[in-house]
């Protein structure tokens, strides 16, 4: 927890960078985007769970006036296409999986003309049983979604490190449960969309509102059977990603399609309901057991689980997903005996994938609240039970993850004085209780090419102003103001004379993108990287002109100075010297940062990540017995993100992340009927609004990640993680019932209560 | 199908146009208007994005016909403050900015407006009364916390 030197812009609250055009309705989302002359596309989706196609006819579709381009598999490679598993097609060969499939599309003259010739395309089915559940989709005889699957079950793992049997058998006190959590939508305000150009070179441009736009660039440049070079991802300004718009669905490569077809620049803009039934890859529901030993004081001895995912119909991340679902929580709490089974099942529904947490939650869901339950068995307070548990420094998981910079048990002191924990422990109000539980997260993941690096590129002006060039790409979450704050810091300049660009894939050096709570610890470090090599670039030149050495130098508020001799320069002065004269050169530099980790091996051994970040939470709740209303009372929650860069941003993260944390807990859930979503808008799919959130006192612990940049590590994802089981906890310790299906309703409140007073009757 | 001629004040100027009967006032202003700061964010009168102003009221676009704004004023997120370039900002936006009370933004210009909108009501909104107007106005980013002081800033009421 020590800072080498005092920082004037780095853990200073900045407004967003962005924030003018933001407020001023100038930002420009995809649907804003300028292109002229640009048709309208739409796309024709399945209207069954799982059905063979027989013949399309798209006759009639083509002859509409005002269509230019229809397309179906035949204009594709037929190349299956995900990020782990290529099981997924732009438009559907032989069959449909799931209810919103994409089959063809049509580009038009506008929105009416494009929606009237889906209507006109015709497609023969046979319906195929469908299985919805992946008890069903694992069952003898049960329909095969993909031929190659056995038992639909697209994934295994299954992994022991220590003895667990012995574990156990040493164990004093051992608990079990099963806990189910359902789909989560990531429901931003804008849907995907994107905006795609053809040119008869052969080179596609597409404006994209995605969240990852080198991996996106990679993925479609695969469908369609071009080099990398053949396609540029522009970033448009993005409405919230939060995993949605990391390129696992198919808008984008249909839109580049159309556009070949058309010759002309067509936009796709995913309705609302098309975002529900075929858009953003929600969270995967998985059911998990797990079985915890514990010695007579409350160390973990052992811990065993079976997990088994809802895959959906396609494969995009839910592999990477369940892992961390498996392993990832070994990494808050200190285990030494552990057994993982973990099968990733395929059913006919939307395809599952990334969102924040990236099967933390899921996870968080049920282990979280088992070890609530093993307190009771102990007769512990369940928060000295987690503080005696909690991962230090120095501590390395059986999994391979070595924690160095780690403050989760003063994020539990924080939680424990802001909630005023004992007193409110042990005061036992009737229907009123209070709930507490932990979780790590990654700041980055080696998993992808074996890379867990960043890079960025940073030139100073003529007038000594500073412009950085990144592709990770600003999502909403404030990476674009971290970044220009740990510029203007390193490089010694105002922040107001930093400016950024939007990620452009033929402008920007490769980045991986907005995912993995990567951007301010990776990202940040490229760009702090790229700063130090300008600086010096500037101190060599700077030192000529005050005719001293670069070593005596330091700059503040775009003047370097020489302390010693009492001289300084402006950068501006600098730069027009480096670069007007002859011989000339910009001031310009390339960083970049690759983390510590390592790919984890087939067993999914290995560090992950460079740095973890930790999160505890309280939740004091009050239920309403006549309504089964759960009524969270009061919320704290804490997080060890290292040093904050920009305090004002970091709350927002904290608070956004609990909004989402409470929406998975109490209200988000979908109805489907026979694979169909019977209500997908935000009417049927209930988000928390403004009146719903609780009041909320937050902290950052006082830390420092070595590894990090000016200290700073990973805080995006964290705050959602565990709050569906700190509310459950709270829950029971109100009214005495463990709820163990998400999301918590009324109706399985009172009919728990029922059943409780029905036992004490 | 026949139009129908309209005649309104947009952001201050006096603007007349032919609309269909069936065109939304959303689709008048981001595509007839060439004014994108007004987001549809659902299409069903849900979440917000696509508040304006028309005759001092707050009111969500997507909701309404262009033609029902015949005669009345209409202010959008580009209309509040019109000297904007170079110039300052309406206090509600600024306070947007300054507090943090946005993320990605998508929200960011209805929910400035339906501040506006309950400030003009209520000068110096307290807390339960944010949260009550803005109901309609949903947010995925900011957990709302940011919001709630931007808009008690930019009302008047806050630092």
């Amino acid at each position: 927890m020590t800072q080498a030197r005092e920082l004037t812009i780095v853990g200073h609250p900045a407004p967003r960078v962005e924030g003018f055009e933001k407020v001023t309705g100038s930002a420009k989302y995809v649907a804003d985007i300028p292109a002229p002359g640009a048709l309208a596309g739409k796309i024709l989706r399945s209207p069954y769970a799982h059905a063979r196609i027989l013949r399309i006819d798209t006759a009639r579709a083509e002859a509409l006036r005002g269509v230019w381009a229809v397309v179906t598999a035949e204009d594709t490679l037929r190349r299956g296409w995900g990020a782990f598993v290529q099981d997924q097609m732009a438009l559907a060969t032989d069959k449909v999986r799931y209810v919103g499939d994409e089959v063809a599309a049509v580009a038009a003259v506008d929105e009416d003309t494009a929606r009237a010739a889906i209507d006109l395309i015709e497609v023969s089915y046979e319906e195929l049983p469908a299985v919805f559940d992946t008890e069903s989709a694992m069952a003898d005889g049960a329909p095969q979604i993909h031929d190659q699957y056995e038992r639909n079950t697209v994934i295994t793992i299954a992994v022991e490190r220590g003895d667990v049997e012995k574990a156990f058998a040493e164990s004093d006190v051992i608990v079990e449960d099963t806990f189910e959590s359902q789909h989560q939508w990531h429901a931003p305000l804008e849907t995907i969309g994107s905006v795609a150009e053809y040119s008869p070179s052969g080179k596609y441009t597409i404006y994209m509102n995605t969240q990852t736009l080198f991996m996106a660039r990679g993925r479609i440049a695969w469908v369609l059977g071009v080099s990398e070079a053949d396609v540029r991802i522009i970033q448009t300004e993005v409405g919230g990603g939060f995993g949605g718009k990391s390129c696992d669905d198919n808008n984008a490569i249909i839109a580049a399609l159309l556009a070949r077809k058309s010759g002309r620049s067509v936009r796709i803009i995913n309705t609302r309901e098309e975002e529900f039934m075929a858009g953003s890859r929600p969270r995967v529901p998985m059911r998990v057991w797990v079985k915890i030993g514990f010695s007579r004081d409350g160390r973990i001895r052992a811990k065993q689980m079976r997990i088994v995912a809802d895959n959906g119909a396609y494969s995009g991340k839910a592999p990477a997903i369940m892992g961390v679902s498996a392993f990832r929580h070994e990494t808050s709490y200190k285990y030494s005996d552990t057994k993982t089974e973990a099968h990733l099942v395929y059913t006919n529904k939307i395809p599952t994938g990334a969102f924040r947490g990236f099967g933390n939650p899921s996870a968080d869901w049920a282990v979280e609240q088992l070890l609530d339950i093993g307190a009771k068995a102990l007769g512990m307070d369940p928060l000295e039970l987690l503080r005696l548990n909690a991962v230090e420094p120095g501590y390395v998981s059986p999994h391979g993850n070595r924690v160095e910079g780690c403050e989760l048990k003063q994020c539990i002191d924080l939680v424990e004085e802001k909630m005023d924990w004992k007193t409110k422990w042990a005061a036992k109000t009737p229907n009123r209780g209070v709930g507490i539980a932990c979780t790590v997260h990654v700041s980055g993941k080696r998993h992808f090419m074996d890379y867990d690096g960043g890079s960025a590129t940073i030139k100073m002006n003529e007038d000594g102003k500073v412009y950085i060039l990144s592709g990770e790409g600003e999502i909403g979450q404030g990476a674009n103001t971290v970044f220009c704050q740990i510029a203007a810091e390193e490089l010694g300049v105002k922040l107001s004379d930093v400016s950024i660009s939007r990620a452009d894939t033929d402008l920007t050096t490769f980045c991986l993108g907005a995912f993995g709570s990567r951007l301010t610890y990776v990202g940040g470090n490229a760009v702090k990287a790229a700063a130090t090599a300008l600086r010096e670039q500037l101190f060599e030149a700077a030192a000529e002109m005050l005719e001293t050495e670069p070593r005596k130098l330091t700059a503040r508020d775009g003047e370097i100075l020489d302390v010693g001799a009492e001289t300084s320069v402006s950068t501006a002065t600098v730069a027009r010297a480096r670069l007007f004269r002859r011989g000339g050169a910009p001031l310009v530099a390339t960083g970049a940062f690759d983390a510590d980790s390592v790919m984890q091996d087939v067993t999914r051994y290995g560090n992950e990540s460079g740095a973890y970040n930790f999160g505890a939470q309280a939740a004091e709740v009050e239920v309403d017995t006549e309504t089964g209303q759960v009524k969270i009372r009061s919320y704290v929650s804490v997080a060890d993100c290292g040093t904050v860069v920009n305090p004002i941003g970091a709350v927002g993260q904290v608070t956004g992340s609990l909004a989402q944390g409470i929406g998975y807990a109490l209200t988000e859930h979908l109805e489907f009927d026979n694979g169909r979503p019977v209500d997908p808008n935000y009417h049927g799919y209930k988000i928390p609004c403004i009146a719903d959130m609780p009041p909320l006192e937050y902290a950052f612990a006082d830390s420092y990640e070595p590894s990090g940049p000016f200290g700073a590590k990973g805080l995006g994802e964290l705050g959602s993680d565990p709050t569906a089981a700190c509310i459950g906890n709270a829950i029971f310790d109100a009214v005495g019932i463990r709820i163990k299906t998400l999301p918590i309703t009324p109706e399985k409140v009172l009919a728990l209560l029922r059943e409780r007073d029905a036992r004490q009757a | 199908m026949p139009t129908i001629a309209l005649t309104l004040t947009l952001n201050g100027k006096q603007v007349s146009a032919e609309v269909e009967p069936n065109t939304l006032l959303v689709d008048f202003l981001r595509e007839g208007r060439g004014l994108t700061g007004t987001h549809v964010g659902c299409d069903t009168s849900q979440c917000g994005a696509c508040v304006v102003l028309a005759g001092g009221r707050s009111v969500k676009s997507c909701t309404m016909f262009a033609f029902e704004t015949e005669g009345l004023e209409v202010v959008t997120i580009e209309g509040l403050a019109p000297a904007v370039v170079g110039g300052e900002l309406h206090p509600m936006q600024a306070a947007f900015r300054e507090h943090h009370g946005l993320q990605c933004g998508f929200c960011t210009p209805g929910m400035v407006l339906s501040a506006v909108d309950l400030v003009r009501r209520h000068p110096n909104p307290d807390e339960a009364q944010v949260r009550h107007w803005l109901e309609g106005n949903i947010c995925r980013c900011t957990g709302y916390h940011n919001i709630v002081k931007a808009v008690q800033a930019g009302g008047g009421g806050g630092s």
